[in-house]
Formats: structure tokens, sequence, C-alpha cells
């Protein structure tokens, strides 16, 4: 609802103070006064600012939620739920990939019975990537079993935040329960928004502590049993059981909403009716464009058109009962659905208020449904009069002529359709013959011998010119410099992050080769699976017209974040032992999404995340050492490499060439730099990773059959430099050298050592 | 309540600010917006172009402010603006960054150009230019760009008030970059004052271009490959990134290079270009040939990866990038 302050501020009860803050800062605030105990978060855009700012507070000690960063959404709505049935209160934010991967636990989630809130910032949900908004992973939420509260501005984003605990908690419902708001739309735009000036009178409202009287397990006196193995005849009734408390929460939410109507004069009905009173056409929309739409109403109005619009305010339950009377006496209502049900004449909107109207006996009401502003497509008040225009002509002609269609989609000029502009790279480029890879039989080990750099400038590049990171952006020149290394036909995959997103914004490419991307874990599954094809297709010979040369090279390219959330896929492919490259270019962070924490982010390493302030100091966990973990799944060859010791790099390559193509999975690991957000400046990168060497923070080598071989050892070189050398280099690490965080800088000196000791011993010993 | 000087039809005055990533511009809008809200007491809305848009990136960031009456119903870009702030002023190479001015909107530059020469370069028909050398400004400072045109933007708000942003400024800085406040309260300061301004009337007879809004994608559902598979692959180098440089560039001497590849190892953007030629003894070798400064970013790793000095860096003056840049042979279908 658009607030209308003077009338709040006659009639709030409680203090409210004014702020100018966009729709996921009211989420955070609202969990900060809410004072969760728990939350599990991954990072997706758009909700992942409500972990960075929930995380800012926290390091000035404004609150005292636990935030745990997860390896995945998976993983934190397990964190989530686990701790929900510890009986405190519990909070996640997420978005459309994030909330698909975790789709499996929210049945779960209510099914069990446990509340929670959880922020849905409505995001596509798609392949090909789109990071912006629409409704399709909503649409998913529908069947999950959690009351679903809707927002359509910042405002409603903090107010919905306050009730939702309230309703979860209610022992009517006992569900958990979404708040839903329109990525971008409202999680980005900073607006005025009244929220509760006090944090008691936020906890008076939602109460102290949650309600007493319901099981948990962590009661030694009342041991229970959650999630036993239920089937028929007694699984249709705890179905029944949480059906009965999803339609409770319609009666529920209103009491909540009107105690909260009474307490700061902001009123949300179930459903938010616009002129609606004497209303002939109507427009339904959900959310931001909802507001939108009003504009349009208040215009056609003037034009005297008896125009309203209608937008629920919940739809989990769905409001039925209100909108058959809100259009009960309406000739025709144009339905806007921003995301589709493919195949179903319509999208979930339409066909609900479909079923709304024809339960109540409502047979004259024309509906029209469209399809709009999907993956975040602007909606204008153009196309709010373009919706309503359909139905003036349906009301007019009392038939709907078009009853489902999209609108907004555009055929494209065949004039301009795409022409292939590059001829493919020459296999003969390609495989130089330069570089050559000889196995010694005696000792097993790989012999490599490599032209000066000077003649590998010959080779055509990977990736063309063009592509959109950052300045100084260490992961091209370290991924080229890699690919000088490899000779023939490369297959690229690239994971999620920086690196895809940078070299494939739709309808450019970068990528001179074939280049796949798929969800942000499942690189290295799906790369697996595309080798197998290659093979299989080469064993029954289909490849022979194909003009192949060789065999490909399959390389798949991840980031740190990839290697968190895909650890598992990654390390399945290892001991499946498929042949092809797992190279990750690590930058010590989520760099697309913000820069916040990975599990390879440094101790006291600052990122959005892991902020600084009085109560905290940066990561307060030690860096995952992701080599050793995939050395331990015992593939041919593991390596470390860096663009600061470029002939290094380019031997590695090669080898991982050759066991890739040879005996199996090769996983190998480039420092790179990440100028925005390690806050050094642009030119600096090579140096700065060099020191990152030369500091033992992260040593050169490579494990190849099992046997560790130190490539560089900067102690041998006379090129040893003091942690503190690298530190110094990088704004995101600079309070590291400070007095007051000298515990945290030991620590972490400490564990480098360790780790470089543990290495030079394996170094030495075949066996280690 | 302070009062709006323009209005459109919707009550709101609106601005828009154009920028590459990296310059602040984003923070400058929210800054801006905050000092209009909070301290001036309207009511407003703020919000940047979002997605994964790098530094070096075309990006807006649009700001709506209207009465306390008005509702804000709108969350769609700012097409029409009142003033727009542009702060990279070779963005008008790929971007239209004045799409949409009215006759009397006014359009602040970071620039050291005239009045007159931003005219004539931006093809602006009738508006007030306003110029700031923002970038100058801030190398000066050692502060950054943002702070120098928001200082410029309050000369173009009399409804702000100055000293209510440098209330905001220390709140927004003093957390997280504390050493950073003093030098940005200066920047700000010398972009108010410094700033200058120049109205050019609408010529007798002359029309301000209509509003085009463009957002009909070149491809479409009729000629949009299936599952938005890309069959032209390598088509980024039809990208000019040159915009993405704030100021610097590298410099190549051909005569001081040894050709060790040292600058290829480390350049993100493949922007040095090879050729193959026989060496004294007649052999084939490579031999860097220049730079394609349509892709340099101006990140100047090069600059210290060269063991010689035939790179160096250097600031960016009109028409050099032009005039030395060594294009890349693609091996294209069509030559």
């Amino acid at each position: 609802m658009a607030i209308n302050l003077e009338k709040e501020r006659r009639t709030a009860k409680v203090e409210q103070r004014v702020v100018f803050e966009s729709g996921n800062e009211m989420a955070a605030y609202a969990a900060q006064q809410i004072n969760y105990h728990i939350m599990g978060y991954f990072p997706i855009s758009p909700s992942t600012e409500v972990a960075q700012f929930l995380d800012l507070m926290k390091a000035n000690g404004q609150h005292d939620v636990k935030l745990i960063p997860s390896d995945g959404e998976h993983s934190s709505a397990g964190i989530c739920f686990g701790a929900s049935t510890g009986g405190g209160r519990v909070f996640n934010a997420t978005s459309a990939n994030g909330y698909m991967y975790m789709l499996e636990q929210m049945p779960v989630q209510s099914g069990t019975r446990f509340p929670m809130v959880m922020n849905l910032v409505c995001r596509s949900v798609s392949g090909p990537l789109n990071i912006h908004g629409d409704h399709s992973d909503l649409y998913f939420a529908l069947n999950t079993g959690w009351p679903i509260l809707m927002c359509r501005d910042p405002q409603a984003v903090y107010d919905m935040n306050i009730m939702a605990i309230k309703l979860a908690e209610d022992p009517e419902v006992r569900l958990p329960v979404l708040v839903a708001s329109d990525g971008y739309f409202t999680s980005h735009q900073k607006r005025r928004v009244s929220t509760f000036a006090h944090s008691e009178d936020v906890l008076k409202f939602v109460g102290e502590t949650p309600p007493a009287g319901f099981l948990h397990t962590l009661d030694r006196n009342n041991p229970i049993t959650v999630g036993p193995y239920m089937n028929e005849p007694d699984y249709i009734n705890n179905c029944y059981q949480q059906s009965q408390g999803m339609y409770n929460a319609e009666r529920v939410f209103e009491r909540i909403a009107d105690e909260y109507a009474e307490l700061t004069g902001r009123e949300y009905p179930m459903l938010d009716l616009y002129r609606m009173e004497d209303a002939e056409v109507a427009v339904f929309l959900m959310n931001s464009a909802s507001e939108i739409i009003k504009d349009v109403v208040d215009e056609l109005r003037r034009q005297g058109i008896k125009a309203g619009s209608i937008a629920p305010n919940v739809i989990r339950p769905f409001p039925q009962k209100q909108i058959a009377e809100a259009l009960k006496h309406v000739k025709a209502v144009t339905v806007g659905d921003r995301a589709d049900s493919y195949g179903a004449h319509g999208g979930n909107m339409t066909n609900e208020i479909k079923a709304a109207l024809f339960t109540y006996g409502n047979h004259s009401t024309k509906v029209v449904s469209r399809v709009y502003g999907l993956g975040g497509k602007e909606f204008y008040a153009e196309d709010g009069h373009h919706l309503f225009s359909l139905a003036i002509d349906a009301a007019k002609q009392d038939r709907v002529e078009v009853p489902f269609d999209y609108y907004g989609h555009t055929p494209g000029d065949k004039e301009k359709a795409p022409k292939r502009m590059m001829n493919p790279l020459r296999f003969e480029d390609l495989k130089t013959g330069l570089i050559t890879v000889t196995r010694n039989e005696e000792t097993g080990k790989l012999g490599v011998r490599i032209p000066p750099l000077r003649a590998l400038t010959k080779k055509p590049k990977r990736i063309a010119p063009g592509h959109g990171a950052c300045p100084g952006c260490g992961i091209f020149s370290g991924l080229e410099l890699f690919f000088k290394g490899i000779e023939g036909d490369i297959v690229a995959l690239f994971h999620t992050g920086c690196a895809m997103v940078t070299t494939t914004g739709y309808p450019y490419s970068s990528h001179k080769a074939t280049y796949i991307h798929n969800l942000f874990q499942n690189g290295a599954a799906t790369l697996s699976g595309l080798v197998e094809m290659f093979w299989e297709r080469k064993r029954r010979g289909e490849f022979d017209k194909l003009g192949l040369s060789d065999d490909f090279t399959f390389v798949m390219v991840t980031g740190d974040g990839g290697m968190d959330i895909g650890m598992g896929p990654a390390i399945g492919a290892a001991l499946r032992n498929h042949r092809m490259i797992i190279v990750e270019y690590d930058n010590e962070g989520y760099m697309n999404t913000g820069a916040q924490l990975s599990y390879s982010t440094p101790l006291g390493h600052r990122t959005s995340t892991s902020n600084l302030g009085s109560a905290q100091q940066g990561k307060v966990f030690h860096h995952k050492d992701t080599a050793q973990i995939m050395a331990a799944t015992n593939i041919p060859y593991v390596f470390t490499g860096s663009e600061a010791y470029p002939q290094d790099l380019v031997k590695k390559a090669a080898k991982a060439q050759w066991y890739a193509q040879n005996e199996g999975l090769v996983y190998g690991k480039i420092l790179i730099a990440c100028p925005l957000n390690w806050i050094s400046k642009d030119d600096e990168g090579t140096n700065i990773v060099d020191a990152a060497v030369n500091s033992c923070f992260f040593p050169l080598y490579e494990v190849e059959h099992g046997q560790t071989a130190i490539t560089y050892n900067p102690d041998d070189k006379g090129k040893r430099v003091p942690l503190t050398d690298w530190l110094k280099t990088m704004g995101k690490t600079r309070h590291l050298i400070k007095p007051e965080n000298e515990v945290a800088l030991k620590s972490f000196e400490q564990e480098v050592e360790r780790r470089w000791q543990v290495l030079l011993a394996k170094h030495e010993h075949p066996y280690l | 309540m302070v009062h709006l000087p323009k209005l459109n039809e919707l009550g709101f005055f609106e601005i828009r600010l154009e920028s590459i990533g990296g310059l602040g511009a984003n923070l400058a809008g929210k800054m801006l917006a905050e000092a209009g809200v909070e301290g001036a007491g309207l009511n407003g809305v703020s919000f940047s172009s979002y997605g994964s848009e790098k530094k070096g990136s075309p990006v807006k960031a649009h700001i709506r402010f209207c009465d306390l009456e008005t509702s804000i119903r709108d969350t769609s870009p700012v097409e029409r603006p009142h003033i727009v702030s542009i702060f990279q002023e070779a963005l008008a190479k790929t971007v239209n960054v004045i799409s949409g001015i009215y006759e009397d909107s006014t359009v602040l530059v970071n620039s050291r150009k005239t009045p007159e020469q931003l005219k004539e370069r931006m093809k602006l028909i009738g508006g007030t230019i306003a110029v700031i050398d923002a970038t100058g400004i801030a190398l000066e400072e050692k502060n950054r760009v943002n702070m120098a045109m928001l200082g410029a933007m309050f000369r173009l708000c009399p409804f702000l008030d100055p000293e209510t942003m440098k209330g905001v400024i220390r709140k927004s800085l003093e957390k997280k970059y504390p050493q950073t406040v003093a030098p940005a309260l200066a920047t700000f300061e010398r972009g108010y004052q410094e700033v200058v301004f120049q109205t050019f009337a609408l010529p007798e007879g002359a029309s301000m271009p209509a509003f085009v809004r463009a957002d009909t994608p070149v491809l479409g559902y009729e000629t949009q490959p299936l599952g938005g598979l890309i069959v032209n692959p390598g088509n980024s180098i039809l990208k000019d990134l040159s915009i993405s440089r704030s100021g610097m560039m590298p410099h190549f001497k051909e005569e001081s290079c040894i050709h060790c590849a040292q600058c290829d190892n480390v350049c993100p953007d493949n922007c040095f270009v090879w050729e193959e030629l026989p060496d004294k003894k007649g052999r084939p070798q490579m031999f860097l040939k220049g730079i394609d400064y349509q892709y340099c970013k101006g990140c100047l790793k090069c600059i210290h990866a060269c063991p010689t000095d035939a790179l160096s860096g250097e600031r960016e003056e009109d028409n050099y990038a032009d005039e030395h840049r060594v294009p890349h042979l693609f091996d294209l279908v069509v030559q």
C-alpha cells in the first residue's frame, strides 16, 4: 500500500520512525528488530543484500542473529529447518534458482509444522540465466504449503515481515511463511518507509519469545521424533491437518493485520482494492506492477471509464471469496501473470481467479489472461493501458477474443537474424606443436617442453575481446595463460560467476569455441555427462562426418563460489574420474553477486557478508583448501597456478591436458585478482597474487598420481615475504595489520605456515 | 517544505545519472535522494540500473522527487529527466545519454570542454549545459569523481541544502571509510563552487527530438535461435569498450619492445596484436604490433609487466586511441 504519512501520523498508536530504504533493507531491518535466533543463507541476486545488511548491522553489534553462510541454498534451507526444530526463531531470504535448489525442503518445513519466515525476493527461474524480476519462482511456492504474503513496496516488505512471524507461530497456523517482494523493483528501490521506532514495540507485537507449549528438539525431558517414516493411511491425515492450518491462516492473518493497523495505521486486507466500488473493468496484478496500475486507473477514471484494480496481499491461502466478491459486478477483468504456467491456458493467477468466479457462481465476468513483464521487463503505465484496453474490449463485445496470450514479446526483424561473423578457429592454429608432453616410463611422471611464451602468442586466444569484465580483472589473463598450454580444440563449461556473466551477455558471446553454462552448482556433473557422450558417440563412429581432427579437451571453468555450492558434484565427477579438467579461478569471494564471503575467503578478510565493525573484524573462519580436498579424491593430477608465474602455469596446463585426455579428471586452482572487491588498484593484480605466492599463502605445487611437488619454493629462491606484505596490498585486508587485530593475524599466519609445512613434508615424502 | 522547480504530469521532478560502473554514480544517486527525502522532507525514490554490470560498463541511476502528498507508484526508469548528470563524457559515444530531455532540462557533464563544445558533441538542440571537471578535481583532492559530481548536482537542485548533504556524506562514509570523509567534503564543495552553466535556447522553429523508448531487442521470437543459443560465437568483438577507460591508457613504444609477451600474459582484455614476421636470421617469429584500443579498459597491468619502457601509462587525450589503434585482424566470414 502506498503510504499516506499524514494519515499514519494521526492513527499510529506506537511511535513510528520514517526511514528511506529499499525492500531488502527493510526485510533486514525487520529481522534485526525481531532479533531472530538463526539465519542460514546463501547469496543469490537480488535477495543477497538481506544477509549483507544483517551482517553489517551484526558487525556493529546491533543484533544477535546468528548468521550462517551455507554452501548452497539446499544447505541454507537445511540449516533453517534444523534450527527451527530447536524452538527458536529462524529467518532466510532467497530468490529464483536458489529457491528451486531448496524447493524439496519447503514441503518438509511446512509438513512437519515448524514455523519460520523466508523472504522470496522474486526473480525469474530460467535457463538461459536471467537475474531480473518476475514471479516464476513465486509460482513454484504455491504448492509448498507455506502461507504467502505479498509486498508491493518497501513499506509492505517491512510490515509483512513483522506480521509474518506472528502468523507463522500462531497456534492455529504453525506453518513457515513466505514473504514475497519483487526483485529489484522493490528490493533495490529506496522509498520512505515508516517503521516502529523501538524494537521493544515490535517484540511486544510479535511476542518476546515464540509461543510456549510447542514441542522442539532441545528439550531433554520431552524427547520427540521429528520426521518419521509415514505412509498411508496416516499421511493423508497429516496433509489434512496442514490444509486446515493453511485455511486458518486467512482468519489469523486478518486478525493480526487488524492488530497491526491499530498500532501503525497501516492496513493490509487480504485483497487490496483500488476504486473497485463501481468498477466495470478491472486489472489484476501482483506486487510492484499493481501500484503502477493505480496511476492508470486514475487516468481512465478521468476519462470517464469505470476502472479499478485488484491486488492480493496474500495468495496462500488464496483470497477466493474476496476476489469473487470484488468481481461480482465487473464486466471484464484482465489478469496479468508475471510468469507462465506453460500449457495451462493462463498463468496460475488467471486460473485461480477463474476457479473463484466459477465457485461463486459468476459466469458473466469475462477474464482475459496475459503473461507480461517476464525476466524483469519493465511495466510502464502504457502497458497498464493496454491491459485495460483488453478488458474494455471484452466488456464491450461480451466475449474474449484472445483469452490467453503473451504481452510484450517482439518478433524481431528477419533481416537482422543472427549470421555467423567469425570463422571457427582453425585446428592447425590451435595445435601448434610447440608444446610437447612425454611420459617417463620409469617414473610415470610427465615431462613438458614449452617454447618461449612469445612463440605462444601465435596461438589464437580462446576468448574474444569485448567481454564486460572489470578493468584489471584477473580471470581472463589467468584463463588465457592457462589456455596457452592447451593444444587443439576445447569444449568449455563455465559455472555461474563473473567469467560466465561477462562473456555471454545475450546476444553476444566471447567464446570462440563451444561453451555451456548450467546451474551454479552443477557444472562438474554436466560436463561429465557431455564427456561421456563424446566418448560414446565417438565409439559409435558418429563423428566421422563432423571434421573432428582430434579429441576435444573438456574444460570446466569455475570460481571459488562454484566450488562451494558445486563441491559435491565436483567430488562426484572426480571419483568417477571422467576425462576432463576443472579449473578454478579463485578470487576469494562471490564477486559476481557483490563480494560475499566464500569458503575460500581467508580469515579476517572483509567481504559484504564478513564486514568490519565494533563487534566483528572480517571473516571468522579459515579458508578452504580446495586443492587438497580434490587431491584426496585420488585423481591423476592436481595443480595450483598464478599468472605471476607464467611458465609454471603453462606447463601445468599442458600436463593437465595430457591427463584429461589419457587418464581422467584434473583439478587446478588459479589465484586471480579482483581489484574491485579486493579494494586494490586495477594495475596491481599480478603483483598482489605474486605476493600471495611468496608469502606462502598460495603455494605453487602439483599432485601427480598422489605425489606432491612444490614447483616454486619462495624460501629456496630467497623470495619469501611475510604474510603482512601481501595483506597490506589490499583494502579488504589492511585492517589485519592494525594492533587490535593481532590475534586474528597471528591465527592466520599460523594456519598459513602450518599448511605450508604440511606441503613441504608431502613434497619430501612420496607417500604423504 | 521546499518547493520543487518543475514537475511532470505525475508530480515528479526527475533526475537521471549516466555513468560507468566504478565511478560511484549509484552511491551519489542514493546520497542525493537521501538529502531530498531526509534533509528537505520531500517524498522520493532512488534506484540504479540493476544486474551484473561490472566496473566500466554503462550504468544509470534514477531519482524522483515529489511532495509528500504524491504517491510514488512508478518503478520504471527515469525517461524524461529534468536533470541528466553524465559522469563519463565518452559515454555519449555508445549511449544516448541525453535521451528524453526537455528543452528546459539541464545536462551536467564531467568534462574539461566548454559548454559549446559539449553541445556540439552531444547534438543538444536546446537546454542548459553545466560543466564540471570532476575527474580533475577528484585527482587533485585524492577523492572520487562522484563527490565532485554530487557537489555540482546540488547547485542544479536549489531546493536541496548542501549543508545537509555534508551531513549525509559524513554519515555514509564514516562507518566504512572514515579516512575519506574530509577529502570527500572538499571534493563536494569544489564541485558545488566550480560548476559553470550555459543555456542554449531552442532555436525558433526547432523542436526537441521526440522521446523514443528503446526497449525492443534486435532479435525476437521469430529470429532468435531456440533455447537462447548463441550461434555467432566470438561476436563480442563488435563491442566498443573504450568507454570503460576512466582517464588512463597505455602507450606503446615499438622501438623499446623486446617482444617478450609479458604484457600479453597479464592483459585481461586480449588487446595486444601480434604478427608473425621473419626475425634477423630470417626465421619466423612473433612481433608485437600494438594495442587494439577498442577493447582496452585502461587497467595498466601491462605497464607493470613490461620489463622495458615500451609500455607507459598516460592520461587519455582525445583521438589518441583512434590514431594509434592497431586493430585485431579477426578471421571474419565476410572480410
